[in-house]
This record gives C-alpha cells, structure tokens and sequence, in this order.
C-alpha cells in the first residue's frame, strides 16, 4: 500500500508526463501502491483528461499537504477517518450524484458509514481489514486472536504494521476497551501489554510486510489483509485470520477537496472507477475488499474466495479520528520501544 | 582574506568585491531558499502550538522544547548519538587504512581504485539497501554461503537487529570518511616521514606522531561527514532494523507523518541541529589548539 520505492516512481512518472497536450487535466493524490497504472491511463484515453498522479504515503501526510497548500488537488483519497475529520473542517466539496450514475454499484454495506452517514462527501474506493495472517506451515498451533500470535514461544518471528496506532488498538481490543476513546487511563492500561508484545516483534513494516514473511524471516504478521491476500495468492499456506478480539476494519474513499479546481473531472474520474469493469482491474493489482456490488460479479471465483480480501464475519471496528491523541500514542510506543 | 587585501590595494578593493558577491550569488541564493529559510520556519514552528488537524498554530509556547527533555526522547538522542559514534569509530578504523592506500599508490591505479569507493553512488540508495536485506535474511546470500563452509556454523539471525543497523550505516557512510582521509594522505609529503624515520622513529611513532597529525584534517572533516548525518539517519533503522529501536530521525519523522505535531518535531529539529553546531564547533576547536601546539 505505501512504499518510498514506488513514491518516487510516481513522481519520476508525474515529471514525464507533461500534461501540455490535453485540454483537461486532473490532480489526483492517493495512496501508494493503490491505484493501478491502467486506471489511469484508461480514463485518459476515454476522456482526454490527463491525470497527474501524486502519491502519499499516510493519512498525515495526506491532511498535511491538504493544510499547508490545498488548492492544487482536485481528488483526494483518504481513510474513513481522516474524510471524517476533513468533512468536520469544512475542507471537501459535497459530490454531485448526478454526476455519479455509477452509484447504483456499491454495496449498501458500504455507504453511510459512520464518515460520512449522508453519502454527501465521499465515494468508498476499496476497504479492508487488518489482521493475522500465519504461516501454517511453520505453525502448527491454531491462531484465532492477539493473544494467540504474542505467545513467547513466537518471540522474533513476527512483523507487525509499523502503526503506532494500531498497535494500540490491538491492545484495547485485547483489553475489551473502545479503541477511538483514547485518553491517559486507556494508555495506561494499553501500557503493559503493548510493552510485553514488544518484546516479541521481529519487526515493524508497513510499506511491504509481506516481504519478510515471504523471506522466511517471521512467520506471523498483522498486516492490512490485501497484503494478506497477496501472500494467498502466492501461496496457500498464509492463512488470514480475523482476530477474534476484533479487528480494525478501514474504508478509503475518494473525495474532492473544497477547493479543487476541476471538479467536473473529477466526478468523472470517481464515476469511471464505480463502472465493474474498471473497478475489477484494481481488485486484480490489489486484492482489499472491493465495495462495489457489481464489480463483485466479475471477480473469478479463486478471487473471492480469498480469505484476507472477504473475510467471513468478524467483530469489526472502525477507526475515529482521534485528533491530538496521536501524538500521546507516539510518546507511548516510543518510550516503550526505546526502552527494550 | 588577509591575502586577499594584502595583494590588492585598498582603492582597487571595490570591483573585485562586486564581482566576487556576483560569483558567490547562486550559492548564496541557494542557501537562503534551502537552508536559512527552511531553518527559520522551522525555528518559528518549534515555539507554537497544533490544532487537531496537525495544522501549526501560532501562538508562543515553550512545551515542545519541554519536551524535547523528557527522558524518553533523551534516551533516544543518547542512543543515536552512540550508535552514530560506533559507526564513526568503524569507518575511521576501517577508512584510513584504505585512503591511505589509495592515495599511496600509482598514479594510473589511484583514479581507478577511487573510481570504486565512488561506485556505489552510482545505484540509488534504497536499492543498495534493499540489496542488504538480500544478503542478511534468513535465507539470504550470507547464510547461503556459511553452508558452503566445510565445518558447521549456526546460521546467522542478522537482519533486523541492531548489528544489521551498525552494517547499513557503515555501509552508507564509509565513502564520506575514506574520500577526505584521501585528499589529506595524498598531499601527505613522503620527505616527513622519511625524515622521522631517519630520526629514529619507528614505524608506529612515524604512525602517531607524523602521518595521523597530518591527515589530521582528513580524518576531521571525515568524522564530521559521518558522525553528523548518521545521528539522524532514518531510512536505514526503519529497513534494515525493522524499525524496532527508535532513532531521534525516526522520532522526528513520526512527528511530521504519525502524530500530526509538526512544532515537536520543530524543537527535536532544533535541538538536533544545535547538537550538529556543537560538535562542529568542538572539532574545530580541537584543531585550532592543535595548530597552536
């Protein structure tokens, strides 16, 4: 989902492709390692829109470069939670459905979330969940929770996301506390387990987790399930599981920024990636749950039978914005990094 | 300077000087725009407050610097600042011996024997790292070769611990301390040492009392190329050591894409970058009063 590598590839992309010759143009900003290349070149040939493509890695750096300079993006791509604080601070334009037959496509269990309950300001782009995925090859045990994957005997043979958020959430999840109530006591208590499962991470990746568990260098990770559903693909013997504390579940949707300059195109460019087929081809490149019900239609039967991109039901939670709290959850696991 | 004034007469003194500003404008225009500038935002946003958007609010505080003095993020400068010295010490111990080497041998083999410390370069930087987790992982270059060995060695467990930290930084770093130890040992004058042999010295004194105090400069400009930057090297602790043991450049990173407290992140930028004033003005203390001894 986000990697440096592939940041400046895009921006080595972004340089080449001048967009002198088209009359439209668009400014997209998303994630890294989330749009495909085939995306956008198919909506360039159909409309003559070129799309200059800026990538970020976090949602941080996404509000960011939102607050430090805003005008320039006509479509941004943010989680759940951010697109719930940017509605809060008046920072995205209201969607014309008009604009949107495609719609109709989504699956009604992705619409009015809790982000946005009106449906106004943001179209989901694909969802996902985080959780474990193990090497059933080399562990033999069942793995059904956190509690199961933190045992001493798994001591530096796990990757964790390297999120200092949500490994705190895993650990209010495993505490039965509310993760989106976070204050001094919920970290307190969050304290101690979160520094014994210190003491057991191999490592902390969230641009390519995937990568050590493939090397062979861990054999549990909790990482976003299309990494997960990469790792199926490539091998059956990564099993995703859902953690049966419960798990993080995300949303990340396409809105405009207030002030973005090519609205008009930037409806199309959401309506062109609502239709199935093209909605397909991001499935193809990056496995997460895709929300769109038509699109769904159109996936082989080995696709949704992955167990990382649909999952079977689970205890799911979104992510709230927890505004300054962030910052009382970097202290904490620095502290307790910094003291092993 | 002195020269300068001496060679030219003071009424002639204001063309040059027209000229020499003409010069020097570009650098200098490039260091207000990417270093004075940059640097006086970062100043101004060290001493203000954040909103829950991360966005910098402009109102005096001085919590941030607060802080920054907290044992925790303490604990971490003292850690980098080690790990940066383990690294320094590593690539003197191992960069001399080579500068010094290349600078003594024969013209054509020098150029060449330069071209290679330089080679490196030449690959982006993330690859070069990514090619160590190549060669460090479980089953990786290095423990494919250990088996070819004919008595049995437990395979190495190096990539992301420590260790594999210390190897990537020396990695990165080693060229900045041979390339200046180079320049000094090149114009290393051969009739010293010559001489100090001739005056009795044996090979370890013409070692510690001729040729170390004259690449002296080599080796202090090397330590400042290395030591510096290794402090606040992020890239390689996130890779290569798994992001397990944090560095102040991690902790400072986390602030501008994790935390949304850029004015933190301001102040441990500050204090770093006073830290960087200070070992320069330590060093060039140190071969000020060297020069007077």
């Amino acid at each position: 989902m986000k990697s440096s590598v592939t940041q400046l590839t895009a921006l080595a992309a972004l340089l080449c492709a001048t967009s002198v010759f088209a009359k439209e143009e668009l400014n997209l900003f998303g994630w890294s390692e989330y749009v495909p290349e085939a995306v956008l070149t198919g909506f360039t040939k159909e409309t003559g829109i070129a799309v200059n493509f800026e990538t970020f890695a976090s949602n941080e750096e996404l509000l960011a470069k939102l607050v430090a300079g805003g005008g320039n993006y006509d479509l941004v791509q943010p989680s759940d939670y951010a697109a719930e604080l940017m509605i809060r601070q008046k920072m995205l334009a209201p969607l014309d459905a008009g604009q949107l037959p495609n719609l109709k496509n989504l699956a009604p269990d992705f619409t009015h979330r809790p982000h946005d309950p009106a449906n106004k300001f943001t179209v989901p782009y694909m969802g996902g969940t985080v959780g474990i995925v193990v090497n059933t090859e080399t562990v033999k045990t069942p793995i059904h929770g956190y509690a199961d994957v933190f045992q001493a005997k798994f001591k530096d043979r796990i990757v964790v996301l390297n999120d200092n958020r949500e490994i705190v959430s895993w650990a209010l999840n495993t505490l039965k506390l509310p993760v989106n109530e976070i204050n001094a006591a919920a970290l307190a208590k969050a304290r101690p387990v979160v520094a014994e499962w210190i003491g057991l991470i191999k490592l902390y990746d969230s641009d390519s987790p995937k990568t050590a568990l493939l090397n062979g260098d861990v054999d549990i990770g909790i990482v976003w399930s299309g990494e997960a559903a990469l790792l199926w693909n490539e091998n059956k013997k990564f099993q995703y599981v859902l953690p049966a504390e419960g798990a993080h579940q995300f949303l990340d949707v396409l809105a405009i920024p207030a002030d973005a300059k090519h609205k008009a195109a930037a409806h199309k460019f959401i309506d062109y990636i609502l239709r199935p087929e093209v909605s397909k081809l991001i499935s193809e490149k990056f496995p997460y749950t895709n929300p769109n019900a038509a699109t769904r239609k159109l996936l082989s039967a080995d696709e949704l039978a992955n167990p990382a991109s649909y999952p079977a039901a689970g205890k799911l939670e979104s992510f709230r914005d927890i505004g300054k709290a962030a910052g009382d959850i970097d202290r904490l696991m620095t502290d307790l990094k910094s003291s092993r | 300077m002195h020269a300068f004034e001496i060679s030219h007469p003071a009424t002639d003194r204001r063309h040059p000087r027209w000229r020499a500003w003409l010069l020097l404008a570009p650098m200098l225009v490039w260091l207000v725009a990417f270093v004075v500038v940059p640097t006086a935002i970062l100043f101004v946003y060290s001493f203000c407050e954040r909103d829950e958007m991360g966005r910098v609010i402009f109102s005096f505080t001085l919590e941030n610097y607060q802080r920054v003095f907290d044992p925790i993020y303490l604990r971490v400068f003292i850690r980098s600042i080690a790990y940066a010295g383990v690294v320094t010490a590593i690539c003197v111990v191992v960069g001399f011996p080579v500068a010094y080497c290349i600078a003594r041998a024969r013209e054509e083999w020098r150029q060449k024997l330069l071209l290679l410390v330089m080679v490196p370069f030449w690959t982006s930087f993330l690859i070069r790292t990514y090619a160590w987790i190549t060669i460090l992982k479980q089953e990786g270059l290095l423990n494919d070769l250990i088996k070819l060995l004919p008595f049995s060695v437990a395979p190495f467990d190096l990539l992301y611990t420590p260790t594999a930290v210390i190897i990537g930084l020396v990695y990165t770093y080693l060229p900045f301390m041979i390339l200046p130890i180079f320049g000094s040992a090149e114009k290393l004058d051969i009739a010293m040492i010559e001489a100090a042999h001739d005056l009795g010295a044996g090979p370890l004194r013409v070692f510690s009392s001729v040729v170390i105090p004259l690449t002296m400069p080599g080796i202090a400009a090397g330590v400042l190329l290395v030591f510096v930057p290794a402090i606040g090297m992020f890239a390689i602790t996130d890779l290569m050591g798994g992001a397990r043991v944090p560095m102040i450049g991690n902790v400072i990173q986390n602030q501008f894409l994790q935390a949304r407290d850029w004015p933190f992140g301001a102040a441990l930028g500050m204090v770093f970058m006073g830290m960087f004033a200070l070992t320069y003005w330590i060093l060039l203390r140190m071969r000020r009063s060297e020069a007077i001894t």
